[in-house]
């Protein structure tokens, strides 16, 4: 296939740099496919009276067969017809946004288990007077914890997650500010209670602070997964064993 | 098959026959549907009319309309297809007869047999390939071509083959028996149609898949078959052509290597791509499109004997998209196959360069898709060469039209398009020191508008796609004067397309988001706006 880009920049962990490179592709490469296809509709064009609208048809086909996207989405796996589909699906299905502080998560579940530990009093209280109250962010786990530390041990330990894995990350400064210029377009997808709506800005900060381990450093925040094959666990990437790059 | 005839086939004691009819009716639709794609895509070609000179009188295999065989390529409808499988199987049984006849007027009998066998397998988009195989036919066309056989006879057999081999792929395998003596009759001792004939089946059954190919070339199929393009015109020579550039296809590239050391090969593309009519050069450029892209030893030779420049040419000249796709993805695989093509032949500023870029600029502002990607791919080749090569591209008048492209054309174009504009924001590589940055290049693109077309590249669910886009906005976060490159990929929603890897599966793509997050639109990012 295709030499792509040698990595840049250094060992593993280094940002993969622009490097400017030949690529060449083998004849039988995906690259090519579309360019064979127009070869063998223009040699038949004239025999078998193909129209314009057959070849477009044909050559669309050829292309989704061979590409077929899966959506990269943790967790969802939505098989999508065509790249251009991508957009209005993670559009519909993966912008579940929090009214309060403007964070997207890509499930309704994540952004409801976000509000309740972020901007919930209630929930504060309740923790407070020690009930498990932080779920386990793999669905079908069940599990509930004290502390945002005794859960996020969990998913280390239990679910694989990788040790820089921050559920609770800190927001970008600059978003309220963007936010504000967008409010209209923000999507109410869960209902907040009004005790939490009184939860000041600033008392978010307090909690952020609190809880947060990393700063906003070298090493990425990233979500893995444990398990592959089972089925329910909304972050098996399925996906993964069937994309093809 | 079976599949086929049974949908065809009535069956008259099921009731409510509207409903059973429709329904076999529509199932019917979406195999002709699904056959009919397939067929439409195959490397193979039926042959409707015959060859040049041949019995049928004029009109060279394809496409032409002339002779005076109807094209009946209507969908064919149940009755149809079993009264021709039917006449297909007595019309098998008449040429076993006709072969074993011994008496006066045998001759004319076996071709009478053979003609009509042959027109049943060259009517109607499907002719019936399994119905003449279930009868047995191919042990009996192997017969036909026995040598010393009379011209006709050889033709006929010929053409039954090559139909036969033009379908589904078991049915090209089951050329296999009669692949000797059809290399065999491509020699230079037979009439030119019979050889032609022979090497269309031969074409055919080369288009079927690796396996057949190198049997092929074990069977010493390609000497004589290269042979055959040597001459100046012809029908011949085209049909011969098209054959080699099937048999050449690999994947494994003895077949490519092996043709361009026989003599007069070269000679011959260099001839042809020079003076040939556009159906011949079309084929021949096919021929180097293989070669070029399989063995570096044959690329060699064409770049000393100045293909590119004949290819140059050729695009310059010609508008026929038949032609334009060859020759564009031949001098693309020269371009990319061989440094020594890019320094030492290209350089900026020669005349070739000039003539090169020119030609495949107006590739690039087609309205075909395929020409549009491949340009913009040779484009990129060229733009990953010296920094003057980079120079060359951007003063061009590529400029604009790829700046437009990367935001508007379809994907796969997009795509080529996002890696000229990369490559030219950044110097050669060296080693493994990370390329330094073109600033000149960068600030004069991004101005121009592109930025939003690599941030949609990021949005896609293309891992290769979104990688591009990520490293050419991290080039835009370090290049840009004055930190500019932080506010503009903000104001195109650069941020929040980062911010979706968050939660994406693919760990680099990942690490590559959360990384430029971090360092760039970190904790002290915005500060100035709040305080003011």
């Amino acid at each position: 296939m295709a030499t792509m880009e040698a990595e840049g920049g250094g060992g593993g962990g280094g940002f993969p740099y622009w490097t400017s490179v030949r690529r060449r592709f083998d004849p039988d490469s995906a690259f090519f496919s579309s360019g064979n296809v127009e070869r063998e509709l223009l040699a038949k064009q004239v025999a078998l009276d193909i129209t314009e609208d057959e070849r477009y048809q044909l050559q669309n086909l050829m292309d989704e067969e061979s590409r077929g996207v899966f959506c990269p989405i943790v967790g969802c796996g939505a098989h999508l017809t065509s790249l251009e589909n991508f957009e209005d699906h993670y559009n519909a299905r993966h912008t579940a946004s929090c009214s309060v502080c403007s964070r997207v998560y890509p499930t309704s579940r994540l952004l409801s288990i976000h509000v309740s530990e972020a901007h919930d009093s209630f929930f504060q209280a309740k923790v407070a007077r020690g009930f498990a109250m932080n779920e386990c962010l793999v669905e079908s786990c069940g599990s509930k914890f004290k502390t945002y530390k005794a859960r996020q041990r969990h998913l280390i330990d239990k679910h694989k997650f990788p040790t820089s894995f921050e559920f609770y990350k800190k927001a970008l400064p600059s978003r309220k500010q963007r936010q504000k210029n967008q409010r209209k377009q923000v999507t109410h997808k869960k209902e907040v209670a009004p005790s939490a709506m009184e939860v000041e800005n600033e008392a978010v900060d307090e909690l952020v602070s609190a809880v947060s381990k990393l700063s906003t450093s070298d090493s990425p925040t990233s979500i893995s997964f444990g398990r592959r094959h089972t089925r329910g666990l909304p972050f098996v990437p399925r996906a993964i064993q069937r994309e093809r790059t | 098959m079976a599949d086929d005839a049974s949908l065809l086939r009535r069956d008259p004691i099921k009731s409510s026959v509207g409903n059973v009819a429709a329904q076999r009716r529509r199932r019917q639709a979406v195999a002709v549907g699904k056959e009919r794609r397939e067929s439409l895509v195959r490397a193979k070609r039926f042959c409707r009319i015959g060859v040049s000179g041949s019995a049928n009188g004029e009109g060279d295999g394809e496409g032409d309309g002339d002779g005076d065989v109807s094209p009946d390529i209507d969908m064919v409808v149940d009755e149809e297809q079993s009264v021709l499988e039917a006449q297909t199987s007595s019309a098998v049984e008449e040429l076993k007869a006709a072969i074993a006849y011994q008496g006066k007027g045998a001759m004319q009998k076996r071709v009478s047999a053979l003609r009509e066998l042959r027109r049943l397998l060259s009517k109607s988009e499907f002719p019936p390939v399994e119905a003449a195989l279930n009868a047995g036919a191919i042990p009996i066309l192997v017969q036909c071509l026995s040598f010393g056989s009379p011209d006709e006879q050889l033709l006929e057999a010929a053409w039954c083959l090559t139909n036969i081999a033009a379908g589904k792929p078991e049915q090209t395998k089951a050329l296999l028996p009669a692949l000797p003596m059809l290399i065999a009759h491509i020699g230079e001792k037979s009439s030119l149609p019979v050889a032609e004939q022979c090497a269309w089946a031969l074409g055919n059954v080369a288009g079927e898949g690796e396996e057949l190919r190198n049997i092929l070339l074990s069977q010493g199929a390609l000497l004589p078959l290269a042979r055959m393009m040597l001459p100046n015109k012809g029908s011949t020579v085209r049909t011969a052509a098209w054959a080699l550039s099937n048999l050449i296809k690999g994947p494994d590239s003895r077949g490519a290597t092996d043709l361009i050391k026989i003599d007069g090969v070269l000679d011959a593309i260099v001839r042809h791509l020079k003076k040939a009519d556009e159906e011949l050069a079309t084929e021949i450029a096919w021929v180097v499109v293989y070669l070029s892209a399989l063995s570096n030893f044959a690329t060699n030779l064409l770049v000393k004997n100045d293909v590119v420049q004949l290819l140059v040419e050729r695009l310059a000249t010609s508008s026929s998209l038949q032609l334009l796709i060859p020759v564009l993805r031949g001098l693309g695989n020269l371009v990319a196959g061989d440094t020594n093509t890019t320094h030492t032949l290209l350089l900026p500023g020669s005349e070739v360069t000039d003539g090169v870029v020119k030609v495949v600029v107006k590739c690039l502002k087609s309205e075909h898709r395929v020409l549009k990607k491949e340009a913009a791919w040779v484009l990129s080749n060229i733009a990953a060469g010296s920094v003057e090569h980079k120079r060359l591209i951007y003063s061009s008048e590529a400029l604009p039209w790829l700046i437009r492209l990367v935001s508007s054309a379809p994907f796969d174009v997009r795509k080529e398009v996002a890696y000229v504009l990369g490559n030219l924001c950044v110097g050669p590589t060296e080693g493994d020191a990370r390329p330094y940055l073109i600033q000149e290049h960068l600030v004069s693109l991004v101005g121009g508008g592109c930025l939003s077309g690599f941030i949609d590249l990021v949005r896609s669910a293309d891992t290769e796609a979104a990688r591009v886009g990520l490293q050419f906005i991290e080039l835009v976060l370090r290049g840009m004067p004055n930190g500019e490159g932080l506010k503009l990929v903000e104001r195109e929603d650069g941020i929040e397309a980062m911010e979706r890897f968050q939660f994406h599966e693919n760990e680099d793509l990942r690490n590559m988001a959360n990384g430029l997050v971090d360092k760039y639109f970190g904790e002290d990012y915005g500060d100035d706006e709040l305080a003011g």
